[in-house]
């Protein structure tokens, strides 16, 4: 079967150099866009030698209509190939659009929008349509550009939706936005804020001294109950020392114990200093 | 006899060769196994390259995909068959679960013979369409070679293909010298669905139609495709990289049009075909034998000065700077060889928790890479949002086995102690500032309150009053 198929073009070879040199064309070329509701329309020739030169616009209830004769070597004749191809100048997407052919060779088609693919309806430039005309034989077979259309989508109506397939390929980049940093106000002002609050100390202890703040009984106070007041006076300022470590350097777990053991010496030498005081105070002497 | 001979020789062969990643086990459909001397080249190279053949009729009993649940084949091909049907060992349902048990599949078609249901409902099921009544015939009045198919125009001259899109790689037509021609005999066009994992290999010529040889030998009246919409080689990668190749034209595969054969253009021109080595990639890709990706590691590790110098961590911290390298291997009919990532394309990595947080553009490592693994890098910060995130390379590609790679990891919030200190805020001075005179303050006032005597002035007047 198959052997038989390669032997019949052979044979077909020697009936094709007969009619060798003979080309299609077509003659009496019309194309007419006919609006619906009657309408004027526009009606234009084409030939294969020159396409139109301005677009012709197809809006949406249009009908487009293009007639011509295929020949052959000048002779009406049915091509087997009768075709008008509607191209998207941009990204290059075919539409054909087969011409119904008689035995004479008259060809016609019509095209409105509802055959035209989603992608056209949505295109910005004109489109570009050739006609293509071929059949079996030697006789060469055409293609040309005849004109261009302009589809004109009414905008009462909303455009059809079209989604581009997925295809596999790198997507776009995503670089994460990272939240903003917490922001400080100019060191300035912090600065001249910590200056006034640290001059609030200087403040205190003259408005102390004014007032005749002083400490005359540290020698008696010592003299009284030694260790007392050494131990009480140390505790409190060793504990705001573990505050400073704990502020620096140390966890909670390592302050805690060192806590406890202050705030013990605190409590005990605490009850004999302050006992010291109380009898100083009964004493009239505070 | 010749025919045993040549097993023979296939199966020695098939000792010396190396061979596909997936198998080498080959079953070809034949009407008629008589008929594998027409492909005895194409054959011949498949042994050659190391795949060993088996050769069933679709009636025959002991045909089986499957044997105990496990694929008895890592591929099959289909020459064209006359049977309406494939019988009960071949249902689309078998072919499908053939593929998604990765095994590859070769269809080849032919104008001539009808292609059989079975075969046409499995293209359906992967969103490829064959013409009507399942036959069709490609024919382009423009492009076909004058010398066998003056009259029918049926066996077309194509260019060797080129890349679909920039950014693939041209696996199937590299290299081609520059006025060979791919002959096309009698082949079949098909329609592919929109579905990404169908690529076309090779498309009809803008002016090339499909029509259907008996009803429409005098007019085209239903027009089943022309152009580029019509495809003649296909191809269709699954999920799982199991592979499909479509073949309109079986005849490009015997052996008159496999060797540099002559044809003519329609300019008068003589050209040599392309087929043999476009056969031979074509059958390649398609059993798993070019275009296959190997993921070698991947690493990934704090890129911190001081950091942990530990390699693929469970944990890191939002901001950390993190570096990211993977190793990747391509497969060319016998070696892996390193994989370079086509021009326009980029390899991407996703960092993401649900939906990517980062997804960049790895670079080539040169440090990194060897002769025969590509490595590629990329360096970058964290996002500041603690969870469970991974790394994922998603690089699926047409023509490429996919690479699908996901490193899950936890990123940790801040704890307490790794914040800026308070003393290093500007804003914070003030209040530090209080601290520091409320502290002193405190101790000041304690001297005071314990060994403050009583004003002597104050005593006085004190006296006065009394």
């Amino acid at each position: 079967m198959r052997f038989t198929q390669s032997f019949a073009p052979a044979l077909l070879v020697l009936a094709g150099v007969a009619q060798a040199a003979s080309s299609w064309g077509f003659d009496d070329g019309t194309l007419s866009v006919v609006a619906k509701k009657g309408g004027a329309g526009v009606k234009e020739k084409i030939t294969s030698k020159s396409p139109l030169s301005k677009p012709v616009t197809l809006g949406s209830t249009d009908t487009l209509k293009l007639v011509l004769s295929a020949t052959d070597n000048g002779k009406g004749k049915r091509p087997h190939q009768a075709f008008l191809v509607l191209k998207q100048q941009d990204t290059g997407l075919e539409a054909p659009f087969p011409l119904t052919v008689k035995e004479t060779g008259k060809a016609v088609v019509q095209i409105s929008h509802k055959d035209l693919p989603v992608q056209f309806l949505l295109a910005s430039e004109p489109l570009q349509a050739s006609v293509v005309i071929g059949s079996f034989g030697s006789a060469k077979p055409l293609d040309t550009p005849v004109f261009s259309v302009n589809i004109e989508t009414d905008p009462a109506i909303p455009p059809p939706a079209y989604e581009k397939p997925v295809r596999y390929g790198k997507k776009a980049e995503i670089h994460h936005i990272f939240r903003p940093d917490p922001k400080s106000p100019p060191a300035v002002i912090s600065v001249v804020f910590a200056l006034a609050v640290v001059a609030a100390l200087p403040a205190l202890f003259v408005g102390w001294l004014l007032l005749g703040a002083n400490v005359n009984h540290l020698t008696k106070a010592i003299g009284t109950a030694p260790i007392s007041h050494a131990a009480f006076f140390g505790s409190i300022v060793a504990m705001e020392f573990v505050f400073f470590l704990y502020f620096t350097t140390w966890n909670l777990f390592q302050a805690l114990p060192v806590l406890i053991g202050v705030s013990t010496v605190t409590i005990l030498s605490g009850s004999k200093a302050l006992g010291e005081v109380q009898r100083r105070r009964l004493a009239g002497e505070r | 006899m010749r025919s045993l001979f040549s097993l023979f020789v296939f199966l020695f062969a098939v000792s010396v060769s190396a061979v596909s990643t997936t198998g080498n086990r080959l079953l070809a459909i034949l009407d008629d196994v008589a008929d594998k001397e027409n492909y005895s080249k194409f054959l011949g190279d498949l042994a050659s390259r190391g795949f060993e053949l088996t050769f069933e009729t679709p009636k025959s009993e002991t045909l089986a995909l499957f044997h105990l649940g496990e694929r008895k084949y890592d591929h099959v091909i289909f020459f064209p068959t006359k049977t309406k049907g494939l019988g009960p060992n071949l249902t689309p349902n078998i072919l499908v679960q053939f593929l998604n048990a990765n095994g590859n599949v070769l269809v080849t078609l032919s104008s001539g013979v009808v292609a059989p249901n079975s075969l046409v409902s499995f293209l359906a099921e992967l969103d490829i369409q064959l013409p009507v009544d399942r036959t069709g015939l490609v024919v382009d009045h423009f492009n076909y070679d004058t010398a066998s198919a003056a009259d029918l125009h049926d066996v077309l001259l194509l260019p060797p293909p080129t890349a679909v899109r920039s950014d693939i790689k041209n696996l199937f037509g590299a290299g081609a010298p520059a006025d060979s021609v791919v002959a096309f005999p009698r082949g079949v066009g098909a329609a592919l669905g929109a579905s990404e994992l169908l690529t076309p290999i090779v498309r009809a010529p803008r002016t090339a139609y499909s029509y259907n040889p008996k009803e429409q030998a005098e007019v085209v009246d239903d027009l089943f495709g022309a152009g580029e919409q019509l495809s003649l080689v296909s191809s269709f990668q699954a999920l799982n990289s199991a592979r499909l190749v479509l073949l309109g034209s079986a005849e490009l595969l015997q052996d008159k049009w496999l060797d540099e054969a002559e044809v003519t253009k329609v300019d008068g021109k003589k050209a040599k075909t392309f087929n043999r080595e476009f056969a031979k990639r074509l059958s390649a890709w398609a059993f798993q034998e070019l275009g296959v990706l190997r993921v070698n590691w991947i690493e990934h590790r704090l890129d911190e000065a001081g950091g942990s110098n530990e390699t693929n961590p469970k944990i890191y911290r939002i901001k950390n700077k993190v570096s990211y390298t993977i190793s990747l291997s391509e497969y060319a009919y016998d070696t892996w060889s390193a994989f370079n990532v086509p021009t326009n394309d980029v390899l991407q990595l996703e960092f993401s928790m649900l939906s990517p947080f980062h997804r960049l553009p790895l670079s080539f490592d040169k440090t990194r890479s060897t002769k025969d693994a590509a490595a590629y890098t990329t360096t970058f910060v964290l996002p500041d949002q603690h969870g469970i995130f991974n790394f994922k390379i998603n690089y699926k590609r047409p023509f490429l086995s996919n690479v699908e790679e996901k490193n899950t990891v936890s990123v940790r919030h801040m704890a307490h102690n790794e914040w800026p200190r308070s003393f290093a805020i500007s804003g914070a001075w003030p209040w530090i500032a209080g601290i520091a005179v409320t502290v002193t303050g405190w101790i000041g006032f304690c001297a005071l309150w314990l060994y403050s005597a009583p004003p002597t002035d104050k005593k006085k007047q004190t006296k006065k009053t009394q």
